[in-house]
């Protein structure tokens, strides 16, 4: 609808492109083209922190949000996309090894949350790398689940796409 | 590039030996129009497209789901669309020195690029300079139509006269009842959904059935009522009932065309070759080339009449002549006015049909960008509706300058609008957080949200033009063109009097206004250019009669929105193609009396 929508949107795909996305795969048997093993846990457990499963709809780790993102850094043709979420995860890693004197992935749920709830409370103004990554992540996060079948058909219970062969639906113009 | 598949067959390469009674420049829904009324009249046609014939429903696929796609509906890495700020700080050639393998204009960063990836130019090939401009290109058989955006809609007196009504710039030299029985024509022949609201200023047409309107549009529309201002379904260029037209389906509302940058692959949506050039194909009168670049329009140096078209293979870089007993451009606003400027002889060294000088001139369109987003509040938390299944949503027809007098600005703009449930859920990009409480905002919000973006008329002014660059040329080696074109005072107030009135309207309809956007988009932006090459009654201050004619050479015809006086607020296609058609009733009428 607006522009502002739309740049936003290009702007959460500008980490460019992805070769065929095995999302029907479970993202535990996915080998990741981009990432290294560890930076992908990463990936999938944040993302699915941020897009979790809930009573409605499964998240974004059974959507396969962390290999639609391998993907398209896998591929893609500016170099800086991928620099620049390597350079995020090391932040990031840099940020709990700070707090918790642990990698990510080793610290306790609870840290990992307060972790997220850190770098997230300046979202509207990131200043540090591990703040920016988090509105980079959550930016291919919010892509890669939207447009996944369990975003669109379980969580959001979208009802177009379809012929409608009788009336339309909707309200008449009285 | 893609290996692009021919649906139907190579089409035989067009006889060149020969003489048409006329050749066409451009398919689109000019191009595509002329092709139709001659032939039907009997004239046998030639019709010269720059672009391929591409099996455009392998193209649109247009009930893909996102998921079904290798990149969610993005195109290949190495692909790059211009974006807002790009035009804005960079000065064109936009395509020049990029490091992407391929350029396209902003309508390519849309969601679901992937599909017109093959219908867009390559600004890398298509060079122009001069001042900010997005301009969109498309070169295929039927041009922009494939995609196009399917708001259709009249003009009226408020518009053709527009001088008499406020003394600003020059009437048409037509008035609403010469266009109307051909824009009955046009709605009989293609088919037009939409609901009547007898408007003096936005005229009905014979309408189909109409899209529906969502929970929030049906109260938004009550609400304007009070205000004396009208909300209308969507009139779509979409035909809702069918028309009797073998290569076209009725409208199922599955909404693609809504989703995607647009393109409809059962073609209810109107588009130039499925509307126009087959069934003209099938009377045995059209002959079709396509990957024909035209870039001059040639004359009998006796006569001083036009004689033919000479055009470049855009594959083989060969180039060709056209001979034909009438020439008719429909290139484009900006692509004829080129052509035309290209022409240039020992009779017309300032380019065919100059004369006046007014060529490239008087270029308008429609300004675009403030807006508003609302969100209804009562709607938040509801369960999904099937709300996107259409071509549009609203509109909300001009209500500026017409028995009034604002005091900052002249002419008017109308806006459109959608609400409602969409593949992708609105608002999600301005959520903050994480977590489940994220996860559970973004789906009670979704379907809750209301938006509206204003199109104004931009006012017709000589010093807005295009000339030829001296320096740069295509990849045809074809001089590139140079735009010394700018929005001005008039455009800069209506365009804050667009903001105010959007927040105006949702907050008396009581819809939470959650943003208003005052940013003016980059010239260009609304793909609706005009006017470079003027109708009028005066050879001195325009280039075409009413007819659509050349002042200076009786058998050339500008057939596109090059020839309209004044842009309107209210969107050009429909009117493009109604004046085609009269124009073509008179020129085979002339043909048969020997007149051309």
């Amino acid at each position: 609808m607006t522009i502002s929508r739309r740049d936003m949107l290009k702007t959460a795909a500008a980490a460019a492109a992805a070769s065929a996305l095995p999302v029907k795969l479970p993202s535990q048997q996915y080998a990741p083209k981009f990432f290294t093993a560890s930076e992908y846990a990463l990936v999938d457990e944040m993302s699915d922190m941020i897009i979790p499963t809930d009573e409605q709809s499964g998240g974004a780790r059974a959507a396969g949000v962390a290999a639609f993102i391998d993907a398209r850094l896998a591929e893609s043709f500016e170099k800086e996309p991928p620099q620049r979420w390597r350079a995020g995860i090391k932040a990031i890693e840099a940020l709990s090894q700070q707090t918790n004197g642990k990698t990510f992935m080793a610290s306790t749920p609870e840290q990992r949350l307060a972790l997220l709830t850190k770098i997230a409370a300046a979202e509207k103004d990131p200043k540090t790398d591990a703040e920016k990554f988090f509105r980079e992540i959550k930016g291919m996060t919010i892509r890669g689940y939207y447009t996944s079948k369990i975003g669109i058909h379980d969580d959001q219970k979208y009802k177009g796409n379809v012929y409608q062969t009788g009336d339309y639906a909707g309200y008449d113009a009285t | 590039m893609t290996v692009l598949r021919i649906k139907q067959g190579q089409e035989p390469l067009a006889d060149l030996s020969i003489t048409y009674d006329a050749v066409v420049v451009g398919s689109g829904a000019a191009g595509g129009m002329a092709a139709h009324v001659l032939t039907a009249k009997g004239m046998k046609v030639l019709l010269l497209e720059a672009g391929k014939k591409i099996d455009i429903n392998a193209e649109l696929r247009s009930m893909e789901w996102p998921y079904d796609h290798p990149r969610r509906g993005d195109a290949p890495p190495g692909y790059h669309a211009i974006n807002f700020n790009e035009y804005t700080v960079r000065t064109p050639p936009y395509g020049k020195g990029s490091a992407f393998k391929h350029v396209f204009s902003y309508v390519g960063g849309w969601g679901g690029s992937d599909y017109v990836k093959n219908i867009l130019v390559d600004e890398k090939d298509n060079p122009y300079t001069g001042t900010h401009y997005a301009w969109v290109r498309a070169r295929l058989l039927g041009g922009k139509t494939n995609i196009w955006g399917r708001l259709a809609l009249r003009l009226s007196d408020y518009d053709f006269k527009g001088k008499s009504h406020d003394g600003y710039g020059e009437d048409w030299p037509i008035s609403y009842a010469d266009i109307q029985p051909y824009y009955d024509k046009v709605d009989r022949y293609l088919g037009i959904s939409g609901h009547p609201e007898n408007l003096p200023h936005l005229p009905d047409s014979i309408f189909q059935r109409p899209n529906k309107l969502t929970a929030a549009e049906a109260r938004f529309r009550q609400s304007l009522k009070g205000m004396n201002r009208t909300l209308t379904p969507y009139r779509a260029g979409v035909t809702t009932d069918g028309v009797q037209n073998k290569y076209r389906s009725k409208c199922f509302g599955r909404g693609a065309c809504s989703r995607r940058p647009g393109g409809c692959d059962i073609h209810a949506a109107f588009d130039s070759p499925t509307g126009l050039i087959y069934p003209a194909m099938d009377t045995g009168n059209l002959t079709l080339r396509t990957n024909a670049t035209a870039h001059e329009v040639l004359v009998d140096p006796n006569t001083g009449k036009a004689r033919g078209v000479s055009f470049v293979d855009s594959q083989t870089h060969k180039t060709y002549e056209a001979k034909a007993k009438v020439v008719i451009l429909a290139a484009s606003t900006l692509e004829s006015a080129r052509l035309l400027l290209l022409s240039q002889s020992r009779q017309y060294p300032n380019g065919i049909g100059n004369s006046s000088g007014h060529v490239g001139h008087n270029f308008c369109e429609h300004v675009m960008g403030p807006g508003a987003t609302g969100l209804v509040k009562e709607l938040v938390g509801r369960e999904t509706t099937l709300d996107d299944g259409k071509p549009g949503n609203f509109y909300i027809p001009r209500f500026r300058n017409l028995e009034d007098k604002q005091p900052g600005f002249i002419r008017g703009y109308g806006f459109e609008g959608g609400s409602g449930f969409g593949i992708f859920p609105d608002g999600t990009w301005d959520t903050p957080g994480f977590g489940g409480a994220f996860k559970k905002s973004v789906r009670d919000h979704a379907g809750a949200f209301i938006g509206m973006g204003g199109f104004g008329e931009v006012l017709a002014r000589y010093e807005n033009y295009v000339d030829l660059d001296p320096a740069v040329k295509d990849r045809w080696g074809i001089p590139a063109l140079r735009f010394h074109y700018n929005f001005a005072d008039n455009e800069k107030k209506m365009c804050e009097d667009m903001a105010t009135t959007a927040r105006e309207m949702f907050e008396a309809a009581n819809i939470e206004v959650i943003g208003v956007d005052k940013t003016i988009l980059t010239e260009g932006w609304s793909i609706h250019e005009l006017g470079t090459a003027r109708m009028g009654n005066d050879p001195k201050t325009s280039v075409l009669n009413q007819f659509q004619q050349s002042h200076d050479v009786k058998n050339l015809f500008v057939v596109d929105g090059s020839s309209h006086v004044s842009a309107s607020c209210q969107n050009p296609t429909w009117t493009i193609m109604a004046l085609c058609w009269r124009s073509c009733d008179h020129l085979a009428d002339e043909f048969g009396k020997g007149n051309l």
